[in-house]
């Protein structure tokens, strides 16, 4: 190919996908069971920065209180997966890695269901849960030490600290009280973003933003986490402080979307492979179109999750009915890729 | 830059060492060849140089500073490693790839700008191989692949580049083409170390030479390690050393002939020749690059006690230096100067001895 011509194309890639979520934003805004147009949410937009007054006090506040908070944790959990995943996936040099392979998911939810079980309040439960997540991965990575420490023993202790976590969850259940509990933790574990409120996601959004930031500030870098052992250590940076701050930031973003908005499946996976078809490997381009895609990816299926049906269908379901077929069209029509 | 070993021992934990007691010196435009049949632990030793496995007991220095003690950073813009090719993961650009041996010096939140592609694109040019560098590096052939790896090691500017089997698993012309890098590299005064399974490309691009075998270290000039006897006792095969005659030079080239039936029988001592004994000889050289003539003068500078006769002159008019000198000394250190001389890219040479009958 051109050189220069592939440049460009790099570029005007590059620009879409940042305009991308914003267009979906806007357009996700509109849709819902009370119908507002284009020009009402811009005007719904302004009118919060100069006066509210003469203007739809109704759209005003479905755009500001209801729609955007939700559509904005939407972006934030969608590019925080999709990023995580993608980290994952060269991390372990694995295309089946996803967030939640060292067990951060496993974490996140035992919190979040333990406080469900004790009644605690939504943003004690979010804090519970991002604790319990990044606990989740600090007892994978003491379990990985020793003698035989590589990646391999990394992913194995974090399978395994998964379905520890994920038996803690049953038990949990079994525990709890099948009137009222029970329900509400099985609707929890299905995902929803029903819960968002700009309180939480404020909460949420700090460890995101900070991992978001760093990762995209390694983005080259990040490109020394496929090379081979000797490859990475001869190339003379810190390949095992890498390694660290990119389980960190991953867990960290992975853990935080959880503790909001509950177990999203498929995202992590499917996005990261998306953008991989499309760009290569190299991290400068992955890792902003990861973001920008996850985000619109959740944007758009959250919108449809919520507008579908007269009751809200849980998160996962469509994450997965939606993405896997497309994920599979794109797979044949784009061919063999390698990570 | 001189990157010295002192006393170094490797053993795995809990074995016994792998070998022992190695000692040795690269200086820089040395190239240090290291032999040894398989499994003898050549890849390790290169690991326990680099300090990517730590000594046992005894330590690299690299301009008088223990490895250990250099950051990573320090330690990697300075040196170069070339590890047995697999090839690139991940389907990185040629150029990508090269960009990736620059990481040292490209700060950790940056990624590389324009003056960092300006200097890995004039490597690929050096290396002659511009035209590559968009193509993905998993569609390479093994000779390009090799070269890749090697732009991604110069990248750095290092001032020692060690390299593990550079030359396996690559046909006949793209072996050439991989050694006559390194001995450009040499030229421009690069240290080179690098394992080989080929003795004969020891002999034709190495100075000295390291022969490791079960836990033996043998180190020297590269014409008094790799001999019919060591070969011999390293590997357990019988193998002839000979000399062929091309217009310009004399090449040594080893034929394996057979295996040996015991290791331990060596071969049985043939009446040594008694290299110690003083013969006549001459050499002639022809170096076509005029420049060169600089380390023909510094390499005879150091064989003052043999040399008796020395004449030079230039011919302009095609831009060759001729020179000859007439010898008197011990076979074996008239063997070691003219092999030195035949290193150096761009020079012919060839020795003369003087008849048995007439021996002084």
């Amino acid at each position: 190919m051109n050189k220069k011509r592939s440049a460009l194309w790099k570029t005007s890639y590059i620009l879409a996908l940042i305009a991308l979520p914003v267009i979906l934003l806007l357009i996700c805004l509109c849709i819902g069971r009370y119908f507002v147009s284009v020009p009402e949410v811009l005007e719904c937009i302004a009118a919060r920065f100069s006066d509210t007054d003469g203007i739809n006090k109704m759209a005003y506040i479905t755009v500001w209180n209801v729609r955007l908070p939700r559509l904005l944790l939407a972006f934030l959990v969608g590019a925080a997966l999709s990023c995580a995943g993608l980290i994952f996936q060269s991390l372990f040099q694995n295309p089946l890695a996803t967030p939640d392979t060292l067990g951060v998911a496993g974490g996140a939810s035992f919190g979040a269901v333990l406080s469900i079980l004790l009644g605690f309040t939504a943003i004690i439960l979010q804090l519970v849960s991002f604790a319990f997540g990044c606990i989740a991965v600090s007892l994978t990575m003491l379990a990985a030490r020793g003698k035989t420490r590589n990646m391999s023993t990394i992913v194995l202790s974090g399978i395994m600290m998964g379905s520890l976590f994920s038996a803690l969850v049953s038990l949990v259940k079994f525990a709890a009280d099948s009137e009222q509990q029970l329900p509400s933790i099985t609707y929890w574990l299905m995902g929803s973003l029903q819960s968002a409120t700009y309180k939480s996601i404020v909460i949420g959004m700090i460890p995101i933003l900070i991992s978001i930031v760093i990762l995209f500030l390694l983005r080259w870098r990040l490109n020394l986490l496929l090379l081979s052992e000797e490859e990475a250590v001869s190339s003379g940076s810190n390949i095992r402080i890498l390694r660290l701050a990119a389980i960190l930031c991953a867990t960290a973003a992975t853990a935080s979307s959880i503790s909001m908005c509950g177990q999203v499946g498929w995202v992590g996976l499917i996005v990261p492979h998306m953008c991989r078809m499309a760009l290569g490997n190299d991290h400068r381009y992955l890792l902003p179109a990861s973001i920008s895609l996850g985000g619109s990816f959740m944007i758009v299926v959250d919108t449809l999750a919520r507008s579908m049906s007269a009751s809200e269908i849980p998160i996962s379901i469509l994450t997965a009915i939606i993405g896997a077929p497309f994920f599979l069209f794109l797979m044949r029509k784009k061919g063999g890729w390698s990570l | 830059m001189i990157l010295k070993i002192e006393n170094g021992t490797f053993a795995y934990k809990k074995g016994s060492p792998l070998f022992s007691d190695v000692n040795f010196e690269l200086n820089s435009g040395d190239i240090i060849s290291i032999l040894g049949p398989n499994g003898a632990g050549k890849t390790t030793m290169l690991r326990a140089i680099m300090g990517i496995l730590p000594w046992s007991s005894g330590r690299s220095l690299l301009d008088n500073e223990d490895i250990k003690d250099l950051s990573p950073a320090k330690m990697w813009s300075k040196v170069s490693y070339v590890p047995q090719s697999h090839g690139i993961a991940g389907s990185y650009t040629i150029l990508d790839s090269v960009l990736f041996g620059m990481t040292p010096k490209i700060g950790v939140f940056s990624s590389p700008g324009k003056e960092d592609i300006e200097h890995a694109e004039s490597i690929l040019d050096r290396l002659h191989l511009t035209k590559l560098s968009n193509r993905k590096c998993n569609e390479l052939s093994g000779g390009e692949l090799q070269m890749t790896l090697i732009a991604r090691a110069m990248a750095s500017d290092p001032g020692i580049i060690i390299l593990d089997e550079p030359e396996s698993n690559l046909d006949f012309k793209n072996q050439i083409i991989v050694l006559d890098t390194l001995t450009q590299l040499s030229a421009e005064g690069v240290g080179v170390l690098f394992n080989t399974h080929y003795p004969d490309h020891a002999l034709r691009r190495s100075g000295k030479a390291l022969l490791l075998d079960h836990g033996k270290v043998r180190f020297g000039a590269t014409k008094e390690i790799i001999t019919e006897e060591n070969l011999a006792d390293a590997f357990g095969v019988k193998a002839i050393i000979g000399r062929i005659e091309t217009d310009s030079n004399q090449i040594d080239n080893v034929i394996p002939v057979s295996l040996l039936p015991n290791k331990s029988d060596t071969l049985e001592k043939e009446q040594p020749e008694d290299t110690e004994t003083d013969t006549l000889a001459s050499i002639s050289i022809i170096c076509s690059e005029f420049e060169e003539s600089g380390k023909i003068n510094t390499i005879l500078h150091e064989y003052p006690d043999i040399l008796f006769g020395r004449m030079g002159m230039p011919h302009r008019k095609r831009n060759v230096y001729l020179i000859n000198v007439n010898l008197d000394g011990p076979k074996r250190r008239i063997e070691e100067l003219s092999h030195r001389l035949s290193l150096l890219p761009s020079v012919s040479v060839k020795v003369t001895y003087v008849k048995e009958e007439e021996h002084l």
